[in-house]
């Protein structure tokens, strides 16, 4: 492995960080607040630690596997480090710990909170907090790959080992044609969002915050009360119509944007989504009924919001779902696993692993009772080796495991094990509100230091979808 | 890019970080001596100013019955020192107005102070007053009380914002000590990073190049020599080969 090349390939990413970082201060200098020096001098570490690896290293266009694992995990784990120098730097309740929770959560999109009175922020550090999102939504090094020109094959390594295996295999482009998609999507959802909060009133910085948290499914709102805060059904609308929209696959989305919105139904994997929203909306609704809500309406407008904002990964709240009767809360903990489409900015265990699983499980079904046919896993189609449905198996296997752990960790800490529980879910499925004490009108305050790392950990493995971490951490065994 | 400015841009990078660092720094600590000194100035001399209002009153009440117990001279003495204690007190207060609000806080003082004065201005000893307590409690005690419950919320609104400014203070501190630690941070794994890239693309190829230039005088076969970069160190191996390349083409003519 070469040091020098992936240093050279992260000080990019800090580059892209510091393009942001430098956004936000000049937010904070229009609004003179006390933000702007940490804003400006992250600005200024960032794009020096970036620049240095630039003229020292001759550009490279080969990097192999291993070297490629490595720079999208470094880019992540310094990205959530040079992201926590601004919190740390205005202070508040932003001691070293808090303050990688906050930008762990904000790069990963879970959207977890430590913070308990969002609104004395200043706006640059709020916006920065809403920019992590968007930088970590569409992927770190995929955003940087469809800004810059051609990276030959380093750039094709790059781009497959960042991008969910199964949404490369859905794109029918090539790598860079893929990432341009990607970008224009993402850019022009964040676009179509912020329009029409604009047109529902919300101010300007609400509007491209709330978009940018909603486009990448991340959930931080610069309000306490979330969505809440706004009373107004247009908002709650809106937000919902985009963070569907962001759940599906990028891809099915293009093509639907250019003449084919029948592919959209085509997928079984949308229409599963779609129907499993729905039916979960249903479910919900009647469980809330009379015991929070006296009217259908109004049931069925919290319900919706919640169930989708957790059904996608988005994490944005309207009502405190911790005191809905548990029912619902367990309908959501299983949106909080399964979450939504690959190839969308969605995070956990994803809706195309979910089909994959229960294919699965039916053709075992199907062969234990003609252990002599010869049957395939397709999915629209599209066969899968044993190989990939077994890796399958695995991730979601790994992943609830990992889910588990945490959450034991947690409850040895000291947590309630709801809390605990439905926060290791939360977390690793880059969800951000779990139930409890860390509900949807609460936050991860009251949390331990330790369960805190505990947590970080837990949002990295889910969004580098587990084996990148691992992969990275078993770099020196891997010949 | 040349040896030099690659150098040289890794210790302008390391000082850049440091002097923005330091330059913060000394602006924050400053601002934290001008934010003391400004709570000094702005809340500690009207709450101050309060205490001596208070201490005015009740030395103004005492006197009023004094002479409610018909002793003039004592009565009359301690109430003119505790008008003048007031007035001085009331001076300062309204001199140094600097908080939202704070001005209807001493006009209250003032209007309250002089329907206050108004009860014990006029003669009582020797008069119907003398020695009526009812008077007292029902209309001098009540007016008492009533200012000085004005001064008391002049006092809490400046212990208020002195409470606020201290919290500030300490945000103010905590980013005025930042910057160094972030810095000092920086730059020890700046400094790493450095002396990684030097020994990687500066000192790694002098010592290959010195070693084959060693290899070619003992075996007087000169070795690959691989530099990455275009820089001076890529001219010094282009030179080195050449200089071979003409000592071997000298042998061979003698």
């Amino acid at each position: 492995m070469r040091p020098h090349i992936i240093f050279r390939y992260v000080g990019i990413v800090l580059l892209l960080n510091a393009v942001f970082l430098l956004i936000s201060c000049v937010i904070s200098g229009f609004n003179s607040d006390s933000a702007f020096f940490p804003l400006l001098y992250t600005a200024l570490i960032s794009a020096l630690f970036g620049v240095f690896p630039l003229i020292f290293v001759p550009p490279t266009k080969q990097i192999d596997n291993k070297e490629g694992f490595t720079i999208v995990v470094l880019s992540w784990l310094l990205s959530c480090l040079f992201g926590v120098i601004p919190y740390v730097m205005w202070g508040g309740e932003f001691n070293f710990t808090n303050a990688w929770f906050e930008s762990v959560s904000g790069f990963t999109t879970t959207g977890s909170s430590i913070i308990t009175d969002i609104e004395v922020l200043p706006l640059g550090l709020l916006f920065w907090r809403s920019a992590t999102h968007w930088i970590g939504g569409i992927g770190i090094i995929i955003f940087v790959l469809a800004v810059l020109p051609h990276m030959g094959t380093a750039g094709m390594i790059l781009y497959r080992t960042e991008m969910s295996s199964l949404a490369v295999d859905n794109f029918r482009y090539r790598s860079q044609k893929t990432m341009q998609i990607l970008l224009v999507i993402y850019v022009g959802l964040t676009l179509a969002e912020t329009i029409c909060l604009l047109l529902c009133g919300m101010s300007l910085f609400d509007a491209v915050t709330h978009s940018f948290a909603t486009i990448a499914t991340g959930g931080f709102s610069p309000k306490n009360a979330s969505i809440g805060y706004y009373h107004s059904a247009a908002v709650e609308i809106v937000i919902i119509v985009f963070m569907i929209l962001s759940g599906i696959h990028f891809g099915l989305l293009f093509a639907a944007l250019i003449g084919k919105p029948s592919e959209l139904w085509k997928s079984s994997i949308v229409r599963y989504y779609l129907v499993a929203l729905a039916a979960g909306v249903t479910v919900v609704t009647i469980s809330v009924h009379g015991s929070q809500f006296h009217s259908w309406a109004n049931a069925l407008r919290s319900a919706a919001f919640q169930v989708i904002s957790i059904g996608t990964s988005t994490g944005f709240a309207t009502a405190d779902s911790s005191i809905w009767p548990p029912f619902a809360q367990l309908v959501m903990i299983f949106f909080t696993l399964q979450c939504a489409c690959a190839g969308s900015t969605s995070g956990g265990i994803k809706v195309d692993r979910m089909v994959l699983f229960w294919k699965a499980l039916v053709k075992r079904i199907k062969k234990m009772q003609h252990p002599a046919a010869v049957m395939v896993v397709k999915i629209d189609a599209v066969p899968f080796e044993d190989d990939e449905v077994e890796m399958n198996i695995l991730f979601i296997s790994f992943y609830l495991g990992i889910v588990l752990l945490s959450a034991c960790i947690l409850t040895a800490l000291g947590v309630d094990m709801l809390s605990a529980f439905s926060g290791s879910a939360a977390t690793m499925g880059n969800v951000g509100p779990g139930f409890g004490m860390v509900g949807s009108m609460s936050n991860f305050s009251q949390i331990p230091a330790l369960g805190k790392w505990v947590l970080t950990a837990t949002m990295l493995l889910g969004r580098l979808e587990i084996f990148g971490l691992i992969l990275f951490l078993a770099a020196r065994s891997w010949k | 890019m040349g040896l030099r400015t690659k150098i040289l841009s890794g210790f302008l990078i390391l000082t850049m970080m440091l002097v923005v660092a330091g330059i913060w720094s000394i602006y924050e600590l400053t601002r934290v001596g001008t934010s003391v000194q400004s709570m000094l100035d702005d809340n500690y001399k009207s709450i101050n100013a309060g205490k001596m209002m208070i201490e005015a009153l009740e030395r103004e009440d005492s006197a009023v019955l004094l002479l409610l117990s018909g002793k003039w001279e004592q009565g009359r003495s301690i109430i003119e020192s505790g008008d003048e204690l007031f007035q001085k007190g009331f001076t300062i207060a309204k001199n140094n107005v600097t908080i939202p609000g704070e001005p209807a806080y001493v006009d209250e003082i003032d209007a309250k102070y002089k329907i206050y004065k108004e009860l014990w201005i006029k003669p009582i000893v020797d008069t119907s007053r003398e020695g009526n307590l009812d008077w007292y409690f029902q209309e001098v005690h009540q007016a008492f009380q009533d200012v000085k419950l004005s001064v008391q919320k002049l006092m809490t609104l400046n212990d208020y914002t002195m409470y606020e400014t201290a919290s500030a203070l300490k945000n103010r501190s905590h980013r005025a000590i930042m910057p160094g630690i972030v810095a000092i941070v920086a730059a020890l794994i700046f400094t790493a990073l450095f002396n990684f890239f030097s020994n990687h693309y500066v000192i790694s190829p002098i010592i290959t190049t010195t070693r084959a230039v060693q290899d070619f005088i003992e075996t007087g076969e000169l070795p690959a020599i691989q530099v990455e970069t275009q820089d001076e160190l890529h001219d010094l191996v282009s030179s080195v080969q050449r200089l071979v390349a003409k000592v071997r083409t000298a042998e061979a003519s003698k």
